[in-house]
Formats: structure tokens, C-alpha cells, sequence
């Protein structure tokens, strides 16, 4: 009976999850209908936010609330490469995928998300909508007895904020591929990446401080343009060793230096991963003991995962940067007093082969120096880091049983975002034992504290790079586990789900053999306590 | 909401000492050996190693693992380290340091080893210390076959053992040897320009050296046509004593392109790139060779008069199947026998934290076919700290500049470099440790 719900909600949903809302009035009830033992309910929360529900007919009593990740907050013209022809629309979404939602639903899970009032960086407006629908939902649904909250990248950092501010609504909570800490972090990694690229191959693109209303729109749109051609561009630079033809005085003053040496630098002084979906930085073509395959793995593969990673990651960083400037009245970055060369120490020892020589790091390390004019720096808005500064935050705390799932390479929200959790929680961790054992002292009885919080990392393969016939590096292969931004199979997701989910019923996190043989079974993931993300580079840790 | 585990601490002490006491009387002794510490079990101690097996830097450290291996087989046919047979995992880096963090973590996680030993490479060391946190993990991370100067930071890198002198100290050695012999040459210098190069620049720097002048070169990039660029600088400044400070392959190239374009100068060659059999093999002819000064911390592999050497001579005959003897296989044998008796010093039942103490307590008296001292102590992970000088002949081989072994020696930071006399300890009955 359970498979054929599970089978049955699967086709459910593809009826409904991902077309076009119809058209639903938004009023306090919800419209409803029921449709193979699924009933869904669609509306809208009080600020407009379109919302969808989901129960199955047997329902379990525990309702999974997801949180969607980033979506742009103005739509890009047809033309622009990648990204163009994005329509704003206001989609809820109720779960990862098709296919994850439909599981749940299997099992016996409500499911239940929404659209959020607005798109961009929306975690205020994500976490008041979070609270209503659950509200809305207990109303709709009396069976409901506990509340498991995810979701996935900004999803990810609504959903900690919720069980931040309201552990009382919710019972479990899991971000996936979550941005975590603040968006000044985040937006911090984008700056450093356009920064770079601006100044070593287009001084031409704006990248922050974007104009008020059209002529700041069209800023952005402009930089989506230049990003995507000179990245086009360098991806003909690394295998010339000549520099684009937009570099600027960069291109003159470091021209013996490899481009994709210079490229390489920028995604190291950003933080980024130098694993990509199809870079492993450790193949090269042929047998492993020729010069090609050597100088491909060591020099050329680390250069083609920065752009991999650039490419995926810089749109997001364009429209983040240009959506909170709207947001803050002004400039958010701000590098003016950024030591870049103490950023990368630790990255150009071990990369120092690709990046050509401790005399070209110097080099281009010179050249960003804040002193040269050919490199200027870029200042902030006081006003408008205070006013992003308000923006919703965290503190690190856990207040429910918490379960991250965090790819090593990804390119959007780096691994480095749950070592911040992961970080925070230790500490919290190690005061409530102390404050356990002194308890202890006046009443002689230890209680020891829950573990609360449960990391497990999709790790990249020792080797992935792939390679044709002629020897040209294969990209048409699907991303390698552990790189890409939300990179996850069902089946990885839905050990996230099945421990949450578990969590907000039992009150624990599930731990010892059950878990770990539970994470073994999804393939691809890991719980290594030794495995330790560096932080993003925001945080100025010393590696 | 929560849950919570509430244990009366009071009773379960009581109720544990109670069941200690039942089961030590009522179960034999020997029972009790069974070991839970990832890579020890009752009949074996599992070790990892790192080395390029493929790629530029195969030839000569692609020896390594089978020597050890040879010394460890050697020790478990004759009872192994207080009964148990010693094996070691070998994983090919290439001489990545992205691969060799990959290769690390599948020894840490997948082999479950107990220690890392003999890792190579100070960049690819640098990434795994960086990403796989050996330290954090409390892996034991023994005799580095590296010496960058930074490895030997107790506080930083706490489970690391550094065993070759660092490039400072070796540098620095140099640098008082020029002085001595060479006062008044214009010197030239080629070096590699990562931490290799900055740790011999600080100590040259250390040692008041001043070179006439200065070729560095990206890792990898050394080949024939680069290594022509490099002569060519040095011609043009005119000097006369050359200290080749690279890998093998860059002196390769060196020596072989002066050679085949006229350029004589008296060349000093850094412990790294100055092993005989793995330049030849590189392409560099003996007659080339010839006059050529090189530095080492071990005895010359060849050698036979000194025990050290012809003990190890045997066991690569009978477990290494008569490989050419050379550097590596020397360093690695002697490796295999610094960690033999690190194991016996972790007594019968060893774990991480007891081998990193008794390296700690019990390191510095460890038999080792050096002529330096090995300098651990709590808190001190430095190894060796002394050089001593040949010249090689017409057949490769480096034989002591006046006709003894005379050792200098000093430490990373300001120290003098002085003549040293220390006496190392004798080779253990049979090359079987019994500390």
C-alpha cells in the first residue's frame, strides 16, 4: 500500500509542482483538491508569498517545510549567455525535487513550501514566510504534530535562521548547501572573485557600487555580458599562455606570467574550490608518465576548475551583489585594506607549481597591491554595510536537532559555510558540558548534553577528469559528486530528509551504526569528524 | 523537546569497577589483547605511504616504498614489533599535492592506517597538512621525506616527525663550506622558487652568502630548454662555483646542458638533487658528474665499510630483489628502521597519542645509519641536523672530501654552524632493533 502512495504521489506532484500556479486567490483558506491519495492545498501566505501543501493519506504527522535556494530578483534580457531569458516568477516549492518530494510523500511526510514574498537575498522576508505557513498548516492540517524544516543554499540559511529565532515552531532542521553566517561572507567571496577578474582580465566590468535604477540594472546586465566573454576568452589563455585582449595593464606588466596562473590566483585570494565539476586538478591525458600528463594535472587542471567554478559562480555573485546594494542604498564590498598576500600563503605553497613560481606569486601579488593604481581597490558605503549589516544573520546556535549536508567543492556556497556551524557548535557543545559538569558539582547527578548536530560532507573522488580520444578534457560528463553548487542525488537528499525527518518525531538525532550506515548507503557522502572545510575567506582564517 | 541522558555518575563507577573485577579474575590474561586503535590489530601494524610512483618525480622516490617495505618484511621474519608483522599501504601521489591529499585520505579512511610514514614532498605535504589535518586527527606523521624547516613546528604540525636536516640548516652548512673553500669565486645559485627555495635563500641569507648571481625556476618547469636560460645567466655573470639547489631532474638538466654547451663551473649539489644513480638515470653522464660536490646527511651508499650501508646492502638483496643501491633506497631502509623502533618505543600495545610521546621521550637514542644526531625531544620534532661534504668520482660515487666523513652541523634559525663529533649509535644486533 505504501509503494503504490509513494508511486502515486510521485505522479501527484508532477501534476502540480512544477507548472505554473493557477490561478489561486489569495485569500486566508487555501484551495484544495485531493488526487491519488495526495491532498494539495495552494495559496497564499498574507504578504503574497504563493505557497503549496501537500499530505498523503497517511500521513505520518511530521511535515517537511523547505526553504528554496537564490532565485534573481529581475529578470535578464534573452541574449545574455547562460542565465538570459530568466523570467521572475513565483513558483512555491514544496521539496528538492520531484522525485524527493514524491518519496517523502511515500512515506508518509507531509511536504510543504512557498515562493517567498520576493526573490534575491530574502531570509527576513524567507523566515516570516516560513512562520506563517506553518501556522497556515497546523490550521489546515490538526493531525500535524511536528515540523522538520530544510532546504537548500539561501533555503539553507532561511531555514537556520528559523530555528534560530523559532525553535518553538519547529522540531528538526537540516540546510543543505547552505549559505550560513551572514550574507557579508558570502557577497565578501563574490566581491573578491569580480574584483579579480576585473582587474586582471576586464578593467571594464563594474562589479559593485551599480548605479541607482535602470542605469544600474543595465550595469549589472553588462557584467553578466563581459563575465561570460572574458571567461570565454581565458578559456583560449590557458592553452596559448597569452592574455586576453581585454586584460588591461594586467596583461602588460604580468605578460610572463601565465594567464591561468593569474587566473588560479583570483580563485584562491576568493576562496574558491580548486576542484570543479570536471577538474580534479590531479589528472592530465595519456600515461601518467609523460610531461603532458604532468604538466596538464599540475599546472593546467587547477586553472580550468577556477574557471569551471568562476562560471558557475559568477552570475550569482553579479546579481547577489547588485540585489543587496538595492537592498543597503550603496556599496557592500569593500577591499580597501584586504591583504590578499597573507589570504594566500597557505594556497600558494601548495599551489605553487600552477601558479608559476614563488616569483610570479610575488609578482602578481605586487600587482594587487593596494598601492598600485593599475589595482584600485574598492570602498564601501558605511551606511550601506550597516543596512546589510541588519540583514538577517546568524548566530551559530543550534536550538533543534540540526543535520548539514555540504559538497567539499562547491563553487556557490563553499563547504566552509557548515565548518561554521560545525564550528560554533562545538563551542556550544563544549560550554554545555561544562555547564553539565558543574551542575553536577551541587546535585550529583550528570545529564549530559544531546549532540545536536550532525555534518556530513559529499567528498570529490580521488580522480574524475575525463578525457577524449585526442586528449581534450571531457565537460559533456555529469558533475562529479561533490562539486557544483546543490549537487546532490535523491538518494543523498533523502538521508538528509530520513534523519531529519526522524529527529523532529524523536526528538534525537539518529547516531553510532544506524547512522553511519544509513550515510554509507547513499554513496558519495561522509561523516569524517577529522575532515575540517576551510572557512571562507571573510573569516580570515589562519590555514 | 529535548530528550536528555541522565547517568548517575556515582553508580556507574561502582558498577564498573565491579565488573573490572569480574572479568580480570574470571578470563585469562592473554585474552585481553585486543587492540581497537585503527590499523593495529593482534597480528598486524598497517602503515601509509605517499610517493610518486608515476610522473616527473618517479625516478629515484619511486624506490623508496620497496626499500622500506624490504626492511619492514625483513623485521616481521624475524618475530616483528612485539609480535605483530609491520605492513605499509603505498599510494601513488604523482607528485600532486591535490592527489596526494586524496591518496592520504583514503589511507586515513579507507586503509584505516595507524601512522603516515615517510611522506614526500613539501608541497604535497603542505596541502595535506592543510586539508586532511593529521594533527587535528592526532595521525602520527613520521620522517618526512622533506626538510622544509616549517615541518619541524611542534605547535603547528603536532603529530609530525621531521627527520632530514631542514634546507636552512643544509643552506646554511653550504654557505660555511663555500666561505672555507671557496672565498673570492663568484658564486652562482640556482634554486626552486617555492618553500624548497625560500628555506635555502634564508639560510644562505643566514649564513652571510652572497651569490654573484641568482636562477630560480618554477617547480616543473625544468627541462633541457629552460635549463639553457639558466646557464646562460650564469655565463654571463661569470661564475665559477655553482650550488644547484633543485630536485633531481633540474640538476639533471643543469649539469647536462652545461656540459653540452661548454659552461665549467664547480658545481655543489643540495642532498635532494645530488643522487648519483637517479641522475644518471635522468640522462646525466658520469664524466659530467665527476669533480662535482655534493652534501649528504647519510654515509655514501656505497660505502661498504660502513656498517650501516652494508647491513642494508643485504636486505635489498634478499627482500629487494638487488635494486640499485642508491640514496633512496638507503634513506628509505633507514626510514623503515627509525620506525621500527618508534613502534617498539610504543610498547606492546600501541596507540597514536603513546607513539607520538615515546618519539618524544625516546626518539633522540634511536639507532639511524646518520652521522647527525636526531634532536627530538617534547616539543622538538627537528631530526637530523648535520651535513657532511664528498665529491663525486669518475663512477658516480661520492667519496668524503679529505678522505673521512667531516660532519658539520647547526639548527634553523641563528646558530652557528660548528664541526660536529657526535658519535652515532651502533647498529643493532642483526639490524634488529630491541629498544
Amino acid at each position: 500500500m505504501r509503494k503504490k502512495i509513494s508511486l502515486l504521489a510521485v505522479s501527484a506532484l508532477a501534476s502540480i509542482a512544477f507548472t505554473a500556479m493557477p490561478t489561486v486567490a489569495r485569500a486566508a483558506d487555501p484551495a484544495c483538491a485531493t488526487v491519488s491519495f495526495v491532498t494539495t492545498c495552494q495559496g497564499a501566505t498574507s504578504d503574497g508569498a504563493a505557497y503549496v501543501m501537500q499530505v498523503p493519506a497517511n500521513f505520518n504527522g511530521t511535515l517537511m517545510l523547505y526553504s528554496h535556494g537564490y532565485r534573481y530578483p529581475v529578470d535578464i534580457p534573452a541574449g545574455i549567455p547562460v542565465v538570459g531569458g530568466y523570467k521572475v516568477v513565483k513558483l512555491p516549492q514544496q521539496g528538492p525535487d520531484a522525485v524527493v518530494i514524491g518519496t517523502l510523500l511515500g512515506k508518509g511526510y507531509a511536504v510543504a513550501g512557498s515562493a517567498f514574498p520576493i526573490q534575491g537575498w530574502n531570509a527576513g522576508a524567507g523566515v516570516a514566510a516560513d512562520v506563517e505557513l506553518i501556522g497556515l498548516f497546523r490550521k489546515q492540517f490538526p493531525a500535524t504534530k511536528k515540523v522538520a524544516a530544510w532546504g537548500s543554499s539561501l533555503g539553507g540559511f532561511i531555514t537556520q535562521a528559523l530555528a534560530e529565532q523559532h525553535p518553538e515552531l519547529i522540531d528538526a532542521a537540516a540546510p543543505m548547501c547552505p549559505a550560513i553566517g551572514s550574507v557579508e561572507a558570502e557577497l565578501t567571496m563574490a566581491g573578491d572573485v569580480l574584483w579579480g577578474m576585473k582587474t586582471f582580465f576586464d578593467p571594464t566590468i563594474k562589479a559593485h557600487n551599480y548605479s541607482a535604477g535602470a542605469a544600474g540594472y543595465g550595469e549589472a546586465m553588462g557584467d553578466l555580458v563581459k563575465v561570460f566573454t572574458v571567461l570565454g576568452k581565458l578559456q583560449g589563455a590557458i592553452a596559448s599562455g597569452v592574455w586576453p585582449d581585454s586584460s588591461g595593464p594586467a596583461g602588460t606588466a604580468l605578460a610572463s606570467i601565465p594567464p591561468r596562473s593569474a587566473l588560479l590566483m583570483v580563485g584562491l585570494l576568493a576562496g574558491l574550490p580548486t576542484q570543479s565539476a570536471h577538474f580534479d586538478s590531479t589528472s592530465g591525458p595519456g600515461s601518467p608518465n609523460t610531461a603532458a600528463y604532468t604538466s596538464f594535472a599540475l599546472a593546467a587542471s587547477p586553472a580550468l576548475a577556477i574557471l569551471e567554478n568562476v562560471a558557475n559562480a559568477a552570475v550569482l555573485g553579479v546579481m547577489a551583489t547588485y540585489d543587496v546594494e538595492i537592498q543597503s542604498g550603496g556599496a557592500v564590498f569593500d577591499n580597501s585594506k584586504t591583504d590578499y598576500t597573507a589570504r594566500v600563503s597557505s594556497d600558494a605553497a601548495v599551489f605553487n607549481a600552477a601558479l608559476s613560481g614563488s616569483d610570479a606569486i610575488g609578482g602578481m601579488l605586487s600587482f594587487l597591491n593596494p598601492a598600485n593604481p593599475a589595482a584600485p581597490r574598492w570602498s564601501a558605503d558605511a551606511a550601506a554595510v550597516t543596512k546589510m549589516r541588519a540583514l538577517t544573520s546568524h548566530t551559530g546556535k543550534i536550538n533543534v536537532p540540526t543535520v548539514t549536508l555540504a559538497s567539499v567543492a562547491d563553487p556557490v556556497t563553499p563547504a566552509g559555510n557548515a565548518q561554521w556551524l560545525a564550528d560554533k557548535y562545538a563551542a556550544q557543545y563544549a560550554a554545555e558540558k561544562a555547564n553539565a559538569l558543574h551542575e553536577f558539582n551541587f546535585t550529583h547527578e550528570y545529564i549530559a548534553p544531546k549532540k545536536n548536530l550532525i555534518t556530513i560532507w559529499a567528498p570529490t573522488p580521488s580522480t574524475y577528469t575525463k578525457f577524449t580520444a585526442t586528449g581534450a578534457p571531457d565537460t559533456t560528463t555529469p558533475a562529479a559528486n561533490g562539486t557544483n553548487h546543490c549537487n546532490y542525488t535523491d538518494a543523498q537528499m533523502l538521508v538528509v530528509a530520513d534523519l531529519v525527518g526522524t529527529a523532529a518525531t524523536t526528538g534525537v538525532l539518529k547516531s553510532g551504526g544506524p547512522l553511519t550506515t544509513l550515510v554509507r548507503k547513499a554513496k558519495g557522502l561522509t561523516l569524517d569528524p577529522g575532515f575540517r572545510a576551510p572557512l571562507l575567506k571573510f573569516y580570515n582564517e589562519e590555514l | 523537546m529535548f530528550v536528555q541522558r541522565r547517568t548517575k555518575r556515582g553508580i556507574l563507577a561502582s558498577a564498573t569497577l565491579a565488573v573490572s573485577a569480574l572479568a580480570f579474575t574470571a578470563i585469562p590474561a592473554q585474552a585481553f589483547n585486543v587492540h581497537t586503535v585503527d590499523g593495529v590489530n593482534s597480528n598486524t601494524i598497517k602503515l601509509g605511504i605517499t610517493i610518486p610512483l608515476t610522473g616527473s618525480a618517479a625516478p629515484g622516490y619511486s624506490k623508496i616504498p620497496s626499500a622500506m617495505t624490504a626492511y619492514f618484511n625483513y623485521v616481521n621474519d624475524n618475530g616483528g614489533v612485539y609480535g605483530r608483522k609491520i605492513s605499509l599501504v603505498v599510494k601513488d601521489d604523482a607528485y600532486l599535492p591535490t592527489l596526494a591529499v586524496a591518496k592520504t585520505n583514503e589511507l586515513i579512511l579507507k586503509d584505516k592506517v595507524f601512522a603516515v610514514v615517510g611522506a614526500l614532498g613539501t608541497a604535497n605535504h603542505l596541502a595535506v597538512a592543510k586539508s586532511v589535518n593529521l594533527g587535528r586527527r592526532g595521525i602520527p606523521d613520521l620522517f618526512l621525506n622533506t626538510g622544509f624547516s616549517n615541518f619541524a613546528d611542534a605547535k603547528k604540525y603536532p603529530t609530525t616527525f621531521s627527520l632530514f636536516p631542514s634546507y636552512v640548516m643544509e643552506a646554511k652548512i653550504m654557505g660555511q663550506y663555500l666561505k672555507e673553500n671557496f672565498a673570492g669565486k663568484k658564486l652562482g645559485l640556482i634554486y626552486q622558487a617555492d618553500d624548497f627555495g625560500t628555506d635555502a635563500l634564508a639560510g644562505f641569507k643566514q649564513a652571510g652568502t652572497t651569490f654573484d648571481v641568482k636562477v630560480s625556476y618554477a617547480s616543473g618547469s625544468q627541462s633541457a630548454q629552460t635549463a639553457a636560460g639558466w646557464v646562460s645567466k650564469l655565463k654571463a655573470a661569470g661564475a665559477e662555483v655553482v650550488v644547484m639547489f633543485g630536485v633531481t631532474t633540474a640538476s639533471g638538466a643543469a649539469l647536462a646542458t652545461s656540459a653540452a654547451l661548454g659552461y665549467k663551473a664547480q658545481w655543489i649539489l643540495g642532498s635532494v638533487g645530488g643522487d648519483a644513480t637517479t641522475l644518471k638515470a635522468v640522462g646525466v653522464p658520469a664524466v659530467v658528474l665527476t669533480g662535482a660536490i655534493g652534501a649528504s646527511f647519510l654515509p655514501a651508499p656505497t660505502d661498504l665499510t660502513d656498517e650501516y650501508v652494508k647491513f642494508f646492502q643485504g636486505i635489498n638483496t634478499k627482500y629487494n630483489g638487488g635494486a640499485v643501491f642508491d640514496n633512496n633506497v638507503l634513506v628509505a631502509m633507514n626510514t623503515a628502521m627509525m620506525t621500527v623502533q618508534a613502534l617498539r618505543a610504543a610498547g606492546a600495545n600501541p596507540t597514536r597519542a603513546g607513539l607520538i610521546a615515546a618519539l618524544e621521550s625516546k626518539g633522540s637514542t634511536f639507532a639511524s645509519a646518520s652521522f647527525s644526531p636526531i634532536n627530538y625531544a617534547k616539543g622538538n620534532h627537528v631530526g637530523y641536523n648535520s651535513y657532511w661534504f664528498g665529491a663525486y668520482n669518475s663512477a658516480g660515487e661520492l667519496k668524503p672530501v679529505g678522505g673521512s666523513y667531516s660532519l658539520y652541523t647547526t639548527d634553523s634559525g641563528a646558530g652557528a654552524v660548528v664541526k660536529s663529533a657526535s658519535k652515532r649509535p651502533a647498529l643493532p644486533l642483526n639490524g634488529l632493533p630491541s629498544n
